[in-house]
């Protein structure tokens, strides 16, 4: 096969792994700072979805423009929602069925609103450059996938700044590290984790909104999303950001140099394999590989 | 272990507590002399199908403690496997049999991976494998894949023996689940609920009685799947393979009271009749009343319909059982 066609792929496989992150970041800090394996997010992407079709074709306002009100308007809906169910369910250091349960309900309770108001036939959100494309000699880009890379990729850059940056950022990080020593040192547990789980429904609510740009959607639309998110976070090792960009680039990659060998039909069922072959064979993550390595030598 | 005595009461005084499913299962068994409308059958029937799926997840999901994603597998498993021998020409009773077995086959296949996973990791693991099954098969080309799959039988269709086989096998599910509670297995799995390490540490092999929880549990969901398959004679993999079918028969027990014997009962059955109901004229209300349901019960009664009967019966003075542990901690 050609290497340009290779290099295709392997350009395909980069911008398709920062959507990717972007959508898994949001899971990884809710669980980070809380442990619970939020299965909402699946709910919440498909509501970010919906958003930003409704400001477009209500308002007709730009698709980018719609995932940078998503980011807001998520935020405080994921706080709301942390405030009416999640605070209820006592914090654990293990992840527990009963929030598991909970956050199952609730995605199940999203989804059939959104088929209560959008119905269930596909929608799309198709613009002006959707069907553009960028020629670079025997490259060949789609337009929109640069843009949804490069307003993923600059959601990532504005949030690890945040993290960095601000108190709260680093109160967050000092949870994911230990919540009971975070405690101890002052941090204001329950109003972290309240932001925090804004915060992780920002990013999944913006996310849905990208995806929409790239794929149609109905209420079933989060699904395949919110497995893919959780394979790329268990490759990542669970609460680590930079495990977040691993684990995006190695399913992103896996998935697109698929189609050389499997055909198309079961691509959805290699999320779902890496997902079971991640959490048996690397429970750790893809760090602890190279741990092991390191000990070896 | 106190609690394993009560869990599987309902808040009834002894003597009618002990009647009770003997008066049930005749009056199911009689229900089809006086003249049911083919429709009201129907609905008895899918209910009881329901019902094993149900109880079939609580031997697991229940007593053990592991919640799955993924029951939609086996029932899956065991329609397709009953729709191929059936057509293969062998008798339709052999062919549940063999629906369990695959079922059970397959979850062996399953749960070697994944029982080295504890609790929510389990629980996420299997909606990937039942995800993945449910993309093979639609590709699959043998069982003509996404189009689905049709079953021809040379006799004349006979509701009233479909009745009576989802009876029976509801009937040996819930036996099957009485047997199992009342016995030594049974308190090794809800040791493991309430405390794997510490169940590991009194002798208790978490791994291989999770896996025969798990494989007979399997067996009749495969069984369930195999009773349903014969009777709607076409089956496809968006149906008996769908998400939406282990949502189900998660929701169910849960609905009812995680973990006792009449609890998956009773969801099955207020699930199967008002669902077979609700599905024809609001398609998506149910699944919206049911989210909202299960995080009520997690949030206020864990205990579900059958904890929150039993609170009610201490409250109107009754010796009601002992109060069941909230396994979906």
């Amino acid at each position: 096969m050609p290497a340009a066609d290779v290099l295709n792929l392997l350009i395909a496989a980069l911008l398709l792994a920062g959507l990717y992150a972007a959508m898994s970041v949001g899971m990884t800090i809710i669980y980070g700072v809380m442990k619970i394996v939020n299965l909402a997010h699946a709910g919440f992407m498909m509501l970010g979805a919906y958003f930003v079709l409704e400001l477009h074709e209500r308002l007709g306002m730009d698709p980018l423009i719609g995932v940078l009100f998503a980011f807001p308007v998520f935020f405080l809906g994921g706080m709301l929602v942390y405030w009416l169910l999640v605070r209820w369910i006592p914090m654990s250091d293990q992840p527990t069925l009963a929030s598991l349960l909970l956050m199952f309900g609730l995605w199940l309770v999203l989804q059939n609103i959104g088929y209560l108001v959008w119905g269930n036939s596909d929608r799309a959100i198709l613009t002006a450059r959707t069907f553009r494309t960028v020629h670079l000699g025997p490259i060949l880009i789609p337009y929109i996938r640069l843009v949804v890379f490069a307003a993923a990729a600059s959601s990532l850059a504005v949030l690890e700044l945040a993290l960095r940056k601000t108190w709260f950022g680093m109160s967050v990080r000092a949870l994911m590290q230990n919540q009971q020593a975070g405690r101890i040192v002052g941090i204001h547990v329950e109003r972290t984790a309240r932001r925090t789980f804004g915060l992780g429904t920002a990013f999944a609510g913006a996310a849905g909104g990208l995806l929409a740009m790239l794929y149609s959607f109905s209420p079933d639309f989060g699904r395949p999303f919110l497995l893919r998110s959780f394979v790329i976070i268990v490759l990542g090792g669970l609460e680590s950001f930079s495990g977040v960009a691993v684990g995006a680039l190695i399913l992103a990659l896996v998935e697109t140099l698929s189609i050389l060998v499997l055909p198309a039909g079961y691509q959805p069922a290699i999320a779902f394999g890496l997902l079971v072959l991640a959490l048996v064979v690397l429970p750790g993550g893809v760090a602890t590989l190279f741990q092991k390595r390191q000990r070896l030598a | 272990m106190s609690d394993s005595r009560g869990a599987g009461r309902l808040p009834l005084p002894r003597s009618v507590g002990a009647i009770l499913p003997f008066l049930l299962l005749f009056i199911l068994v009689l229900l089809p002399l006086v003249g049911l409308s083919p429709n009201i059958t129907r609905l008895l029937f899918m209910t009881l199908t329901w019902i094993t799926t149900s109880v079939a997840w609580n031997l697991l999901g229940g007593f053990a403690g592991q919640v799955s994603f993924g029951f939609a597998v086996f029932y899956g498993l065991g329609a397709y496997t009953a729709a191929l021998s059936i057509n293969d020409g062998i008798h339709p009773f052999f062919s549940f049999v063999l629906a369990g077995i695959a079922a059970s086959a397959a979850s062996l296949l399953v749960g070697l991976p994944t029982f080295r996973l504890k609790g929510p990791y389990f629980a996420i693991a299997t909606i990937g494998v039942s995800e993945a099954v449910r993309v093979v098969m639609t590709n699959l080309a043998v069982t003509g894949g996404a189009s689905g799959y049709r079953i021809v039988e040379r006799t004349r269709f006979n509701q009233r023996e479909h009745f009576y086989t989802a009876v029976a096998v509801a009937a040996a599910a819930i036996i099957v689940s009485y047997v199992v509670l009342k016995s030594k297995f049974g308190l090794g799995l809800l040791a493991i609920r309430e405390d794997e390490e510490a169940a590991a540490d009194l002798g208790v092999n978490p791994f291989s009685l999770k896996l025969l929880a798990h494989a007979l549990a399997a067996a009749l969901a495969g069984v369930a799947g195999g009773v349903f398959a014969r009777y709607a004679a076409f089956i496809h993999p968006q149906g008996v393979f769908a998400f939406h079918t282990s949502v189900a028969i998660l929701l169910m027990p849960i609905i009812g009271g995680v973990g006792t014997i009449w609890g998956p009962v009773v969801g099955g059955a207020v699930y199967g009749l008002v669902q077979e109901e609700l599905i024809a004229v609001f398609p998506q209300i149910h699944l919206l009343l049911y989210g909202t349901l299960l995080i009520l019960i997690i949030l206020l009664e864990p205990g579900g319909i059958v904890g929150l009967l039993r609170k009610l019966g201490r409250l109107a003075g009754h010796s009601g059982g002992e109060r069941g542990s909230n396994p979906a901690r």
